[in-house]
């Protein structure tokens, strides 16, 4: 067990987790550990289940113990509004990991971040850099809190020049599953641009967000890299591409709506899960480094993502819920073979090793 | 002419006898009358099959045979003595193809073609089906607009140009341009100048000022038509892909300049520009507008009011506030933009972009250039509106 390499991702319980765990675990080159605060909602696949915190403070004694190399940080808490619970989770949760890490002699720790921290601004070069400043939106919780993560990685790595820290900046995530602001937003009905703006934006497909987490997990690439598809389009064609109307409000009412005075005098919460600033000036990454240095290329270009997210969009108008799984035979076969797999896990502890039992 | 050739080698087995005799017929050789008699008679004929295939259909809400009867009904209006004198006065003064019904048909086609193509382009960016570039750039919308540009271009300020050779055909360069004029009209003609007379019809990218972004409409008027925000960045990254590059390092301060101080150039910038030409090696080639300075002739500023409203400036000129929006038309006086020399900068080294004193160097040395090439047009002007 010594000599494999032992992985640690954190918020399994969560999509990306769940997801990138899955696939590390199923390649079985490694020993994959999920952590999370939570228990997993779907099935655990053999996965090696831990149920901890990544704020306790005997978090370097589980990753000394467990002789953690590399951890993948994915337990982010996506919250529109300000919270200081989500604040405490995801900034003090990933200091006190990157903390931990570094005195447990963690090798790598991989971070999942977002373009948005560069900030929508009037001031934005067309393509920005991974060393522009990061000018994020703060009325926003998330950006906030990615923000603070960022600029705390920026004075880490210096101090722990040794560590291969990799940051990867994620355009709007697309995708059937995934769950980001982005497709929040392109779920609202209609999905309002602002009158008279109308800048370039970039996404990027889910499958691709996994492929390149696994890619920066496998590889040694410190730095932060912006990731997404390589194809910039404007936002009214892709609310065209998600089928939205042309429609558009006044950017002062979109603005207000999110200020104070929105919700104090109209008592309208905040209809838009992204910050209106983010509709309005440009924040596409610049992908140079993405394509050299990290040497990952998307498998989807933005129209191909936005063309399958609105077919999804409008399957689920005619779709009726949980029935579907009556008919589902590959599910139930899949259910059935992941369960063997565990039993074989539950009884030979020692092999610990899931999929070993098929391969 | 395919369409010939494949009709004599292999004709389709469907088509009946008579309308291959009438094909062959019809193709071999200029047309003469008794071939046209035989062609209209099988348009007629096909006519009156489609026409027994949907006996419901109406001829559309116009069309050439409806407007000949409203012109036959209108005539009739008239004593017959009146009605020829009309007929004979549009013959004489309108030729006799007015009344010929295929003038018609075409002008008909011709509007019914624009009328759907406009509908179709209006439609597609409804549904935002457009095709841009990554920094957003639409050929479509440039073409939507380009005649109101020629208008002000041939018509209006009746540009004269020299030196549009001295523009690569293809490669990086960097246009360094006065500004002048309150609104930047001369972005725009300098632009139309290079689209329409330079061989290669090349787009240049303007880098504008940075109250631009904020504006509704006008950004993304701006970056649909390949323009984009004014950084060092920006402009680097541009000419490392080979795009000929537009910059008004006078800024707000050159537009902005009162009459009494017309072609006199403002401080360039802080050369920006010039950092831009020395991290890509680009050649720089100095513009001259002349003509714009006096569009509009503003005697003072109202800064109070502008810092107000949120604004660079805002002047008051011989019309502004007076004339309303007509104060905002410019004067139609005669342009003259001249493209100088390339000038090299590739003779410096590698890093000579950080070098403050070379980067100021190239600066003075490009400002210059641009008053001289200015001054010596001036000499030649005898005319503010007629040149």
């Amino acid at each position: 067990m010594s000599e494999r390499e032992v992985i640690l991702v954190t918020g399994v319980a969560g999509y990306w987790g769940s997801r990138v765990a899955a696939r590390l675990a199923a390649e079985g080159s490694c020993h994959v550990i999920g952590l999370d605060a939570e228990q997993p909602a779907g099935e655990r696949n053999g996965l090696d289940f831990v149920l901890a915190d990544v704020r306790n403070p005997l978090l370097v004694e589980l990753l000394k113990a467990e002789n953690v190399d590399t951890v993948c940080h994915l337990a982010f808490q996506h919250s529109t509004r300000r919270s200081e619970a989500a604040f405490d989770a995801n900034v003090i949760g990933t200091t006190k990991l990157l903390g931990a890490c570094a005195e447990a002699g963690v090798w790598k720790v991989v971070l999942k971040s977002s373009t948005a921290i560069y900030g929508a601004r009037p001031t934005n070069s067309a393509f920005l850099t991974e060393d522009h400043s990061l000018r994020g939106s703060r009325r926003y919780g998330y950006t906030r809190d990615l923000v603070e993560i960022e600029t705390f990685c920026n004075g880490f790595s210096r101090r722990v020049p040794k560590m291969v820290l990799t940051s990867l900046r994620f355009a709007s995530i697309v995708g059937p599953g995934a769950d980001t602001p982005m497709t929040r937003f392109l779920r609202t009905p209609w999905a309002p641009g602002l009158m008279g703006f109308d800048p370039m934006m970039q996404v990027i497909h889910e499958n691709d967000v996994v492929a390149a987490l696994l890619h920066a997990v496998k590889e040694d690439v410190p730095g932060a890299f912006n990731i997404a598809a390589t194809d910039a389009l404007p936002l009214s064609r892709i609310r065209g591409l998600v089928g939205k109307l042309p429609f558009s409000v006044l950017h002062m009412c979109a603005n207000w709506s999110v200020s104070l005075l929105g919700t104090a005098l109209l008592g309208v919460k905040r209809y838009l899960p992204i910050d209106p600033e983010y509709l309005r000036y440009p924040w596409v990454g610049d992908l140079a480094r993405m394509e050299q240095s990290l040497g990952f290329t998307p498998r989807y270009t933005a129209a191909e993502t936005l063309r399958e997210f609105a077919a999804h969009l409008r399957l689920g108008r005619y779709r009726t819920g949980p029935a579907s799984l009556a008919q589902d035979a590959g599910h139930m076969r899949e259910v059935i073979e992941r369960r063997g797999r565990t039993q074989d896990h539950h009884t030979s502890p020692d092999t610990a090793v899931p999929g070993d039992g098929n391969g | 002419m395919d369409r010939r050739q494949t009709g004599h080698e292999a004709p389709s087995s469907d088509v009946s006898g008579q309308e291959q005799a009438l094909s062959d017929a019809a193709f071999s050789g200029p047309p003469d009358e008794e071939q046209l008699r035989l062609l209209l008679a099988e348009l007629d004929e096909l006519t009156d099959r489609v026409q027994a295939l949907a006996p419901d259909y109406e001829p559309p809400a116009f069309s050439p045979e409806r407007l000949v009867t409203l012109i036959e009904r209108l005539l009739s209006w008239y004593p017959k003595d009146v009605q020829l004198g009309i007929l004979e006065k549009l013959q004489g003064a309108l030729r006799r193809d007015l009344f010929n019904l295929d003038l018609w048909k075409g002008i008909w086609y011709m509007l019914s073609y624009t009328l759907r193509h406009n509908a179709d382009l209006v439609r597609r960016h409804a549904r935002g089906e457009i095709d841009t570039d990554p920094w957003g750039l639409d050929w479509e919308l440039v073409d939507l607009v380009l005649p109101f540009f020629n208008f002000l271009y041939k018509t209006y300020f009746r540009v004269e140009i020299t030196g549009i050779d001295n523009i690569p055909i293809e490669g990086r360069a960097l246009l360094v341009a006065n500004h002048s004029g309150q609104l930047p009209w001369d972005g725009m003609m300098v632009g139309t100048a290079i689209l329409n007379e330079h061989p290669a019809g090349r787009l240049a990218r303007g880098l504008y000022a940075a109250i631009l972004p904020g504006i509704p409409y006008v950004s993304t008027l701006l970056v649909r038509l390949g323009q984009t925000l004014a950084t060092v960045e920006n402009g680097t990254r541009l000419l490392e892909q080979d795009e000929l590059v537009m910059v008004f390092p006078e800024g707000y301060k050159g537009t902005a300049k009162p009459f009494k101080d017309r072609y006199r150039l403002a401080r360039f910038g802080r050369g920006g520009f010039a950092q831009m030409a020395l991290n890509t090696q680009s050649p720089i080639i100095p513009v001259s507008v002349v003509g714009s300075e006096e569009t509009y002739i503003s005697l003072a500023k109202l800064p109070t009011f502008s810092e107000i409203i949120g604004i660079p400036y805002l002047p008051i000129t011989l019309r502004f506030p007076w004339l309303g929006l007509l104060g905002i038309v410019p004067l139609p006086t005669k342009w003259y933009i001249d493209f100088g020399e390339p000038m090299q900068v590739n003779n410096c080294g590698a890093d000579s972009a950080d070098n403050i004193v070379k980067v100021s160097q190239v600066t003075d040395q490009v400002r210059n250039t641009v008053q001289e090439m200015i001054h010596s047009r001036l000499a030649q002007r005898r005319s503010i509106f007629f040149g």
